[in-house]
């Protein structure tokens, strides 16, 4: 530790924030049950739990979103109140939310001075804020446009945004609430890279972060939480991954999934030559891509974000319009038919953004669950709802898909954790009827526990003859799941690898590239 | 003494339950909001009467009590019967034009443009019912011709912008302002010079009663029973028919499958496609029945057979259009709701119309004093959201710390 610290005087605790005894309830669940965590002043303090473990909620409290039922919040050893994000502010306290807050039509250097907006005589002078973002942006490596929109920008580059704007309000306390999630492995390292260089300059650093691996690559301690309880703070150096995921599942956890030889069977998935337009430039973002999947198999689309995975995902699936190919499944083009027809036709679809197509955050957990089958027989009766068919079934995939939730069924979804969403659409794509499961980024945002779940089922639903389509962005997930494996860069299927004779580094040239390079040297000969 | 405290904070926590629940929610929030406005209305009328010489300052006090009273403020117990009769029968439009934009909202649409589907309703069921002859086909088939052309008229003008919306992209909010004035234009157009217009009491600017052809709604003897002996009122079975229509758009909303598929595109439209509905349709279906639902309310007002439609409004949209807004959020945009905020917002009127004539405050006041509980009614749902659950969290806090310190074995009733 630097000297700094060791200069903090006796009277001042070496802790910046302890949150002592917080306990928060919400209707029918406690989320938070006489936690306690110190944070000490430049560390990386990780929080790792399961699914609905209380994790966001205890961070919304040292940010003002919620109040503590009972327990007390101290900085620098004195108790403080923080009613709202502002008093947070007030603290040095800075947070990037799970899910990120920019106004997507403002420029990031817009969205960095929002509600601290400089003027000079009330009007807005941004000449200084532009020059001090620029500086931030450079001392710390962020590396942002400031003019650029945040509409038009990455992902990682929008969660670089939401950095800046916590550094521009000189906060020294920063939260990441799953920042990992939607970044690419690359991103991550720089993530990590970012992080490592704020503690250093004295920012203490709260991160949420299901990956283990990345705890143990970044953080000093770790705070383990377990259904709402405390259940110990420990030094990463003295532990271990194995360690820590039995404490948070109070179970062992197994990384690699066991599969059997893949039994393969008729063609579910058949697409040829398939071209996607992207929205903005008129270019093509999928180019005559061909795939089949077979009755019984997974394949897997490895590749980097961004090179026309999404929207080949969506065309097959028929959320966007392919602007030439051929789509055909279980024997039957549609190509041109609509969403309804595919999924009565055997196809179930665990879409990319779920708060944007796969839930309807302010229906409860029941109609989320019933939201492509509430017109089928079994839950409706000459146009009417029957109420009590869809409770029971829903009752049924909560248990069975262990969905955690305040008030079961009942819960409107929008209050349910992030992961526990994510396990909803997990249940209700999986039992509905389907040849093809087309998922994408199927465990994002879920916990080990609930991964090794989801990676069973799908090997399980392999077993009993469903096609697999899985689309990642995590070469350990393709690695471990997949019987065969797609390449996709640039638009284009570069690739194809049996994973028993690929290695993870084979797979990284090949995304960022190399493989369409060979082709077209190839050719050019 | 201990048992006192566990009965209070049991009471509490039941409280702080029946308060959670969604609906009990809504309501509370429109009748905090109603409170609001009369207290601020009452200030109104306050500072009115002492900064005006003409008006006493008991005026204030006694305007607030006929305001509370409504029609039953009037003077005697007939006058008060005639008022109240005439107020179910003007709350009808209301009710319908407040399930139309309630309807829209549940879609995720805003239908401003009730004030055009009521008038293209009015065009429809006045044309039929004073050109079909009652001598040759019995007035009751005339006038459920007429309320159903009236409907169907108000159908094709809410599915105006509602094509647009789907099939261009184009914000329903635009197109239905602009619909309303092509309504205002073409009504006017159309019955100006025409043979409808009411020459026999030399009303020009307004159309023939439909009671000229016999074409009324059934009274079932309701205007009788509401009159102040010698004038009846205008009372008939209309509201009945908005209510049940109520009854069905919330059944509809609730419990059939495709009112699930109306309000998941109204909550999220990328979803509701996702998960293969037809969203476009459902947008022009809402528009349409939204449409359907104000016409109806002005088919039913024109139908009672003894109404003065004006023909004339190409520079006036009817306010009975626009009111259906306030009525539907004061309703938290609940069929049921927005029955009971129209048949309030009504009686308010009725007493403002009262407070006119009993005290120095002149029709304007009132006028004024009923926007500012409309106005009121725009904060329904910030009081619902905002205001209520932070009392409730603040209770939860308090029941929390309360059993832990009266009981150290532990209250463990959460
Ligand atoms: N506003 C709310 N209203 C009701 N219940 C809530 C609310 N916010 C959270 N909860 C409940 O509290 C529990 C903890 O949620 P929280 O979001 O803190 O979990 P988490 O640890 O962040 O999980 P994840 O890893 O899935 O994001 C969940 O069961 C959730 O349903
Ligand atoms: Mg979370």
């Amino acid at each position: 530790m630097s000297e700094e610290i060791n200069a903090v005087p006796e009277n001042r605790s070496d802790y910046v924030i302890e949150m002592r005894h917080i306990t928060k309830r919400f209707p029918g669940i406690v989320a938070n049950d006489d936690v306690t965590l110190c944070l000490k002043r430049g560390e990386i303090h990780a929080l790792l739990g399961e699914n609905g473990a209380g994790k966001s909620t205890l961070m919304s409290i040292l940010f003002g979103l919620y109040q503590p039922d009972e327990g007390e919040i101290l900085k620098d050893g004195k108790t403080v109140r923080i009613n709202d994000p502002n008093d947070a502010n007030a603290l040095g306290i800075g947070m990037v939310h799970q899910h990120f807050k920019l106004v997507d039509v403002f420029s990031v250097l817009d969205n960095i001075i929002l509600g601290v907006e400089p003027n000079r005589f009330g009007f807005l002078s941004k000449k200084q804020a532009r020059e001090r973002v620029i500086a931030l942006s450079e001392s710390y490596g962020l590396n942002v446009d400031p003019d650029a929109l945040v509409e038009d920008i990455t992902v990682g580059m929008q969660q670089r945004t939401e950095i800046l704007k916590m550094l521009y309000r000189n906060n020294d306390i920063l939260i990441f609430d799953e920042p990992t999630a939607v970044l690419t492995p690359q991103e991550i390292t720089e993530l990590m890279d970012i992080m490592r260089g704020l503690a250093k300059e004295g920012k203490s650093i709260l991160f949420i972060t299901h990956k283990l691996n990345e705890i143990m690559a970044v953080a000093d301690r770790c705070t383990v939480l377990r259904k709402g309880k405390y259940i110990a703070t420990v030094n990463i150096a003295d532990t271990n991954r194995e360690e820590l995921s039995d404490m948070m599942v109070g179970r062992h956890v197994s990384f690699v999934t066991e599969k059997s030889p893949a039994n393969v069977g008729d063609t579910v998935l058949e697409v040829r030559d398939l071209c996607v337009k992207s929205k903005l430039h008129k270019k093509n973002v999928v180019n005559g891509v061909s795939l089949d999947v077979h009755a019984g198999e997974i394949v897997s689309i490895a590749g980097i974000d961004g090179n026309g995975q999404s929207e080949l995902v969506q065309a097959i699936t028929g959320l966007e319009k392919p602007s030439s190919g051929s789509i055909t499944l279980c024997g039957k083009d549609v190509t041109y038919q609509g969403i309804r027809y595919r999924n009565t036709h055997g196809m179930s679809h665990v879409p990319e953004d779920r708060h944007k197509h796969g839930l309807i955050l302010d229906y409860d957990l029941k109609d989320n669950l019933v939201l492509q089958r509430y017109f089928e027989p079994e839950f409706q009766k000459k146009g009417f709802i029957r109420s009590d068919e869809v409770k029971k079934y829903a009752d049924r995939l909560i248990e069975e898909y262990d969905i955690r939730s305040g008030q079961g069924a009942a819960t409107t979804v929008r209050s349910m954790s992030g992961g526990n969403q994510q396990k909803a659409i997990i249940a209700r794509e999986f039992d509905r009827e389907h040849e093809l499961l087309v998922a994408m980024q199927p465990t994002r945002g879920l916990d080990v526990g609930a991964i090794e779940n989801i990676h069973r089922d799908i090997v399980r639903s392999r077993d009993s003859g469903v096609g697999v389509l899985l689309v990642s962005f995590e070469l350990d997930e393709v690695m471990n799941l997949a019987d065969r494996i797609l390449v996709m860069y640039e638009g284009e299927i570069v690739g194809e690898f049996d994973p028993k004779k690929t290695t993870p580094q084979e797979l990284g040239l090949y995304m960022a590239g190399a493989g369409r390079k060979n082709a077209k040297e190839e050719s050019a000969e | 003494m201990k048992k006192d405290i566990k009965e209070k904070t049991s009471f509490g926590v039941w409280l702080k339950k029946f308060v959670s629940r969604p609906g009990v929610k809504s309501v509370i929030s429109s009748l905090i909001c109603i409170l609001g406005g009369f207290v601020v209305g009452f200030l109104v009328l306050l500072i009115l009467s002492i900064s005006s010489e003409d008006i006493d300052f008991a005026d204030s006090f006694r305007g607030l009590f006929i305001i509370l009273g409504g029609p039953f403020s009037a003077g005697n117990r007939g006058d008060a019967l005639y008022q109240f009769g005439n107020m179910l029968f003007n709350c009808t439009p209301l009710i319908m034009t407040g399930l139309s934009v309630a309807l829209a909202f549940k879609t995720g649409l805003f239908n401003i443009g009730a004030p055009g589907q009521y008038l293209m309703g009015a065009m429809g069921s006045l044309i039929v019912a004073l050109s079909i002859p009652t001598s040759v086909i019995p007035p009751i088939l005339v006038w459920l011709l007429a309320l159903l052309v009236g409907i169907a008229g108000g159908m094709i003008w809410g599915m105006i912008p509602g094509l647009f919306k789907s099939l261009l992209g184009v914000n329903e909010v635009i197109v239905c302002i602009m619909t309303n004035w092509i309504a205002a234009n073409i009504v006017s157009w159309v019955f100006s010079g025409s043979q409808f217009i009411n020459v026999a009491e030399t009303k020009m600017n307004f159309i023939k009663k439909t009671s000229v052809n016999n074409v009324m709604t059934p009274t079932l003897g309701l205007d009788k029973l509401f009159s102040d002996g010698s004038l009846t009122s205008y009372m008939d079975i209309g509201i009945f028919i908005a209510i049940a229509i109520a009854v069905v758009l919330y059944i509809m909303l609730n419990k059939t499958t495709f009112g699930f598929e109306l309000k998941a595109c109204g909550f999220n439209k990328n979803a509701s496609k996702y998960a293969g509905m037809n969203e476009k349709r459902n947008i022009m279906l809402s528009m349409a029945i939204a449409g359907g639902l104000a016409a109806c309310g002005a088919a039913l007002w024109c139908l009672n057979g003894h109404q003065d439609f004006k023909w004339e409004v190409y520079q006036s949209l009817p306010d009975v259009g626009f009111n259906g807004i306030p009525a539907a959020l004061l309703g938290g945009c609940n069929p049921i709701g927005t029955v009971i905020s129209a048949i309030f917002l009504r009686y308010i009127n009725a007493g403002g119309s009262n407070l006119v004539g009993q005290t120095a405050f002149n029709e304007y006041v009132s006028q004024l004093i009923i926007a500012i509980i409309i106005y009121f009614a725009g904060f329904a749902k910030f009081i619902k959201d905002v205001v209520i659950d932070k009392w409730i969290a603040e209770r939860r806090k308090k029941s929390a710390a309360a059993p832990a310190k009266n009981k150290p074995d532990g209250g463990k009733e959460d």
